[in-house]
């Protein structure tokens, strides 16, 4: 906002001179095109240095403009006005600026029409911007906190408007790379280039990356010429503004006089001495310099022209410009580019004087047309087209560039319209002719937007170079930078606007009549794992055209309803969308369940059945009481043939039925999870949580009780009670159990061995450890047990069998399990897998 | 709704907002910026909310003022707008969109100045998508939203725990994503978080801030008691504990909440004053059936307070005290006896027990209790034997009833 009002009181200044010097049309003009790049250069620096230095900077600049914009910062809005000269003017500049608030709603309007198209940059606004920043870039120097105030405020303040004072700026300002570079007073000299690269103007006209540095030097010239030049040449012709140009070398006698008053006062308040302290403190806040890519070093120096008679500067200034690169084709027009820049240096003997360190880098050449053409206008056109990667690091880092340009560009493109119009039609009415600017602004929208968007993106290059560099120079491991640029590179490859335009792009896709390959394109971007089976469906169900999200699809209309009549069926696993005439409608599947219930033949083929009754119900997205017992039944099933992961299956499932509400022996399956939980997943969490998820009601059902039971002889070790519960088991508690009883069993021989003493009975032990099932007495079955675990048994004196405790504390072990299967896991050995099942038929 | 605004008005209000945000962040004012994006904790009716309302081209205005904020201003506008509106779930949405781009940005800076201010857009997207969770599972939608914000923290994480300065900031979000992840129940989301914390060589834990050195003992603590690794719950916890500010009542409660079982399974009791300095009555009973072996008073206070027990997730912990409050009650058996007949003092006869039981009001069968006993001596609370035969329970001479001593059951 204070970077606006700035912006706003300048031109506001502007304003009053052009009042001031109604007759001088050409001036007004001149100061206008001055003013822009002026304003946004001190934005510049102001940005640069994000620190508290911007704001003394900036107070600094309220107070060359006027006492009262000092207001205008805390105020922000409305003060401006009072900046002094002229008030109607001032009200008209108002609602023009987009930017300023007036209290009126009908200059809503006014707001919208100009803010709208905002983003769409002005061309002389944004490619002298660019110029600016491209002499940052390469030159490594960077416009920091320390500079003073632009010198066009201080001779406004000075001159007060008179309309010396644009001439004067003009120079120093729009060649910083002069006033920097230790030649101030060569400053007209350098201006005799612009007739040289003027040719290149009309040329790269198509072009606009080319473009912009070519804008910067014929805005220059028409300075000191016309007035109708200016909007000519906003609007993009280029033919004309080039032929200016030999006007303008005739006028710039008049300028030269005027710029050693100038310069000496810039050199005082930055000495050149001070390059490096700047520099230095610079390293600290990034912003700044010299754009080189190690990799292709050694190879642009072979390349590089004449390599021995030509500077090391120039040199690097090759090797800047090569490293850039994309392929060879570029890198040899590149080449050819650098030694016309060498040749044509050494004929007009700037070769040793130039500081190539500060010369912005040429465009790369990326086709032909602009080869050619940009080495002619290579010396003042600017770092362009780097590759998207080097994009700006921050977007919103208070580095300038951005802001700047977009920020100034509507005042600026305001003022060009509104001043051309007044220019044009010699009206000085202010309210008609912020009017007129509109209008005229709307007419150049669509060229705006054209021309726009190359000159975006050479923007961006060239911020992340100036950022990147920032970094470089402040950081001393350079290996981790560039990995860090690398990783920033990636991160913008991501970054919201690169996504914006990846949309974009696709969009435009989407947006083909071509209703199938829309739709399928849209299920296929939402949702890869639906894709194979839905895309077809898809396809059919949006024939109207309309491009659906998976989640907008109509799952019924996509459902299948089966038509099958067979009550046995072999499972499948699908691998394509499912065909109605072999999936089972609801009642056949019923009578398929009924069948797996009722069948004699092993627990393979029930399994292999319930599965394709399951894969029959999801398919036709049947979840009723039907699914529920079919899930139920086979995970009974699975329970008793001790297969697990199919438990597990349906466990999961069975969870989510009973969850939306479809009914079921919920408790008894509760009380499975639970032992599943406690005595296989051992995770401490889920039986938390598996317990506080039960019901009042759940912790009144039997089976939950037993499972509860087990849990507490689990934790505190009780193997009695463990295995009178396991005897007592409601439904399937027990084979659950199963699974854990050898653990348990061999934990309480550890436990009996360590605290009896000095024997125990085994016939005890096979009672405690739930050997003797159902009163016969298979004690034997444990004897067997104990001497499989390491167990040392004697026989006392009446003749019964005792395990020798204190012996057996040290010997006892967990033998390898019997059916032990190299990949660890029984149940997928396939044999005893066969074994344990056949047994249950 | 506050009093008419008129368009200028809210302008005005917008704008002002929208040029501190923007002031905030190209003066790196990391506080500043923070308090400006704490949007959850305003009120629902404050000066920009209103002025939201009344002027719906808000996002208009902020993407064309600042466009170089354009992915950042609009939805925080959006956000603040749906919030004061209390739609929770667009503005949660809304917020994670500009929490992205801010996070984007935050990347790229290279000084952690905005820390602040990511910690605020860390807090604020969980205490949004807590709302958003409530809201939409009141309307029978899926609360997804604190899923959502675990995962775009998890990018924060991402952003912060690497080498160099913002690296002091991680912790925080680790702390956040504790949170998450502790409601959501997918806790084990914890462990990869703990690793690259605790792994890091090239960072001293000690050198993140107390209060979230405080609040990451405290969840890692917790992560312990489940897994039932009691020693190092315990040293996280007292961590914990000797770090938090004294004056917070309510941490150094949540705190105790679970050093308390976890002292108690090794053996340390609380004071009754604690207890009841820090309203933790319902270890009350547990800590005075420890005291006095009396197994119904714990089974009793289990399930009395059952249900918060098994939320808080000390439930298995308490439950396993039972063989400690058995040791106790073989202790007073012991001492009992020794003042009648110190001879025998040693030998505990089954049916004691058995009998001590049944008056406890719980019943149990012979078997059972030689198992407790058995038990009690393969764990070491108990030094002695037990004697089938003549069903009796022999003490050892020396130190019949170890001290824990820090050691767990």
């Amino acid at each position: 906002m204070q970077i606006i009002l700035t912006c706003l009181t300048q031109v506001h200044f502007n304003m009053a001179t052009i009042l001031q010097n109604m007759g001088t049309i050409t001036i007004t003009t001149h100061k206008l095109q001055i003013t822009i790049p002026l304003s946004k250069e001190e934005q510049f620096n102001i940005q640069t240095a994000p620190g508290y230095a911007t704001n003394n900077y900036y107070y600094q600049n309220d107070t060359h403009n006027d006492g009262s914009s000092g207001n205008n910062y805390a105020q922000s809005y409305q003060n401006y006005p009072s900046s002094g000269t002229n008030a109607v003017q001032n009200s008209s500049t108002v609602p023009a600026n987009s930017f300023s608030y007036q209290p009126q709603y009908n200059q809503w309007p006014y707001y919208h029409n100009h803010s709208a198209p905002s983003p769409a940059v002005n061309p002389v606004a944004g490619s002298s911007n660019i110029d600016n920043r491209v002499v940052n870039t390469t030159s490594g120097y960077s416009y920091p906190s320390a500079e003073p105030p632009p010198p066009g405020t201080t001779s406004w303040k000075s001159n007060s408007g008179a309309s010396v004072a644009p001439p004067l700026q003009a120079p120093s300002v729009q060649e910083p790379q002069n006033q920097y570079v230790q030649h101030p007073q060569e400053t007209p000299a350098l201006q005799n280039q612009y007739p040289y690269q003027a040719p290149g103007v009309p040329v790269s006209y198509n072009y606009y990356t080319n473009q912009a540095p070519a804008y910067q030097q014929t805005a220059y010239p028409q300075n000191n010429t016309n007035a109708n030049q200016v909007p000519v040449s906003n609007h993009g012709d280029q033919q004309k503004s080039g032929s200016l140009t030999t006007d303008s070398s005739s006028e710039n006698k008049i300028q030269i006089p005027a710029i050693p008053r100038i310069a000496p006062g810039f050199s005082m308040v930055i000495p050149k001495s001070e390059k490096k302290i700047i520099v230095a403190d610079l390293a600290k806040k990034p912003a700044y310099v010299s754009v080189s890519v190690p990799k292709n070093d050694a190879k642009a120096v072979q390349h590089g022209p004449d390599a021995r008679s030509v500077p090391f500067s120039l040199r690097n200034y090759g090797m800047r410009n090569l490293s850039r690169c994309k392929n060879d084709a570029q890198r040899a027009a590149c080449q050819s580019i650098i030694q016309q820049i060498t040749s044509k240096a050494l004929s007009d003997g700037t070769l040793l004087t130039k500081n190539w360190d500060t010369e912005p880098l040429f465009p790369l050449p990326d086709n032909l047309l602009g080869m050619t053409e940009t080495s002619s206008a290579n010396n003042s056109s600017s770092l362009s087209k780097s590759t998207p990667k080097k994009r700006l690091k921050s977007r919103w880092e208070p580095v300038p560039e951005e802001k700047v340009t977009e920020k100034v560009e509507p005042v600026a493109k305001t003022l060009m319209n509104g001043s051309a119009h007044h220019n044009f039609e010699a009206k000085n009415t202010s309210g008609n002719n912020w009017n007129f600017g509109k209008f005229d602004h709307s007419a150049h929208a669509p060229l705006n937007k054209i021309t726009q968007r190359p000159f975006k993106k050479q923007k961006m290059g060239s911020y992340s170079s100036v950022i990147r560099n920032g970094n470089t120079s402040s950081d001393s491991d350079k290996e981790q930078d560039l990995t860090k640029y690398y990783a920033s590179a990636s991160a913008l490859a991501n970054s919201p606007e690169e996504k914006k335009r990846r949309e974009h792009r696709s969009k435009r896709f989407e947006k083909s009549k071509d209703s199938s390959s829309k739709s399928r394109n849209s299920v296929v971007n939402k949702d890869v794992h639906t894709r194979r089976p839905i895309s077809a469906l898809a396809t059919r169900s949006s024939e109207n055209g309309s491009s659906l999200a998976v989640e907008d699809l109509d799952w019924d209309a996509l459902t299948v309803k089966g038509t099958c009549q067979e009550i046995e069926k072999r499972y499948l696993r699908l691998t394509s969308a499912p065909d109605p005439s072999t999936v089972r409608p609801e009642h056949v599947l019923e009578k398929a369940l009924s069948m797996v219930e009722t069948s004699q033949k092993n627990y393979l083929f029930k399994c292999d059945q319930l599965k394709s009754i399951r894969q029959d119900l999801t398919v036709q997205r049947i979840q009723n009481e039907l699914t529920v017992k079919v899930y139920e039944t086979h995970a009974r099933l699975a329970l008793q043939a001790g297969d697990l992961p199919e438990f597990n299956q349906c466990q999961s499932q069975l969870k989510r039925l009973y969850k939306e509400g479809n009914k079921g022996c919920d408790f008894e399956f509760s009380a499975y999870n639970l032992l599943c939980v406690m005595l296989h997943s051992n995770n401490k969490r889920d039986l938390l949580s598996s317990m506080a998820s039960l019901s009042k009601e759940a912790k009144q059902d039997g089976a939950v009780k037993h499972a509860l039971a087990v849990h507490s002889a689990v934790s505190s070790g009780n193997y009695v009670i463990f295995f009178k519960l396991y005897k007592q088991g409601p439904n399937l508690n027990s084979c659950l159990m199963d699974l854990y009883v050898e653990r348990m069993r061999f934990e309480a021989i550890k436990c009996i061995s360590r605290s009896y003493r000095p024997t125990v009975p085994v016939v005890y032990v096979a009672r405690v450890l739930g050997f003797l099932l159902n009163g016969d007495d298979r004690s034997e079955e444990c004897e067997i047990w104990l001497k499989a675990h390491g167990a040392i048994l004697s026989l006392d004196n009446s003749g019964e069998l005792q395990i020798d405790t204190k012996a057996s504390a040290t010997t006892l072990y967990m033998p390898e399990p019997e059916n032990a299967v190299a990949h660890g896991d029984a149940s997928l050995a396939v044999n005893d897998f066969f074994a344990r099942t056949s047994e249950k038929v | 709704m506050a009093a008419y605004l008129s368009m200028g008005e809210a302008h005005r209000r917008i704008a002002d907002y929208l040029s501190r945000l923007d002031d905030a962040i190209s003066q790196s004012d990391g506080a500043d910026l923070a308090s400006l994006l704490a949007i959850s904790s305003a009120p629902a009716s404050t000066p920009l909310s209103d002025a939201l309302a009344a002027f719906p081209d808000f996002p208009h205005l902020a993407s064309d003022r600042y466009p170089h904020l354009s992915d950042f201003l609009p939805p925080l506008l959006r956000a603040i707008h749906s919030h004061s509106l209390r739609r929770f779930g667009d503005a949660y949405s809304s917020f994670e969109k500009a929490a992205s781009a801010f996070l984007q940005e935050f990347r790229n800076w290279e000084t952690p100045w905005a820390m602040e201010a990511m910690h605020t857009v860390a807090l604020e997207i969980r205490l949004l998508a807590e709302k958003a969770d409530r809201e939409l599972a009141m309307s029978g939608k899926n609360p997804d939203k604190l899923q959502a914000a675990g995962s775009f923290l998890m990018k924060v994480f991402g952003a912060l725990a690497v080498k160099g300065p913002k690296r002091v900031g991680a912790l925080y979000v680790t702390c956040q994503l504790f949170k998450i992840y502790f409601r959501l129940g997918t806790v084990n989301l914890c462990r990869s978080v703990i690793r690259s914390i605790e792994t890091a060589r090239n960072f001293d834990f000690e050198d993140f801030p107390v209060k979230d050195k405080v609040t990451y003992m405290y969840y890692t603590g917790r992560l312990e008691v489940f897994n039932e690794n009691f020693l190092v719950a315990d040293q996280k916890l007292t961590y914990a504990l000797m770090y938090c500010n004294p004056q917070s009542e309510l941490n150094m409660r949540k705190i105790l909440k679970f050093l308390i079982p976890v002292k108690l399974s090794i053996g340390v009791l609380p004071r009754r004053t604690l207890l009841e300095k820090y309203n933790l009555l319902e270890y009350a009973d547990i800590v005075t059936s420890l005291r006095r072996g009396d197994l119904r008073l714990l089974k009793q206070a289990l399930d009395k307070h059952e249900d918060q027990l098994l939320k808080c997730g000390v439930y298995l912990v308490l439950e396993k005290l039972e063989l400690q409050v058995y040791r106790r009650l073989v202790k007073k058996i012991h001492i009992i006896q020794r003042q009648k007949e110190p001879a025998k003092a040693h030998q505990i006869k089954l049916e004691v027990l058995v009998k001590t039981l049944k008056w406890l009001g719980i019943t149990m069968d012979v078997d059972e209790v030689e198992c407790i006993m058995a038990c009690l001596i393969y764990k070491n609370l108990i030094k002695g034997y037990f004697a089938h035969k003549s069903k009796v329970l022999v003490l050892s001479k020396q130190d019949p009833f170890p001290k824990l001593n820090g050691k767990p059951v």
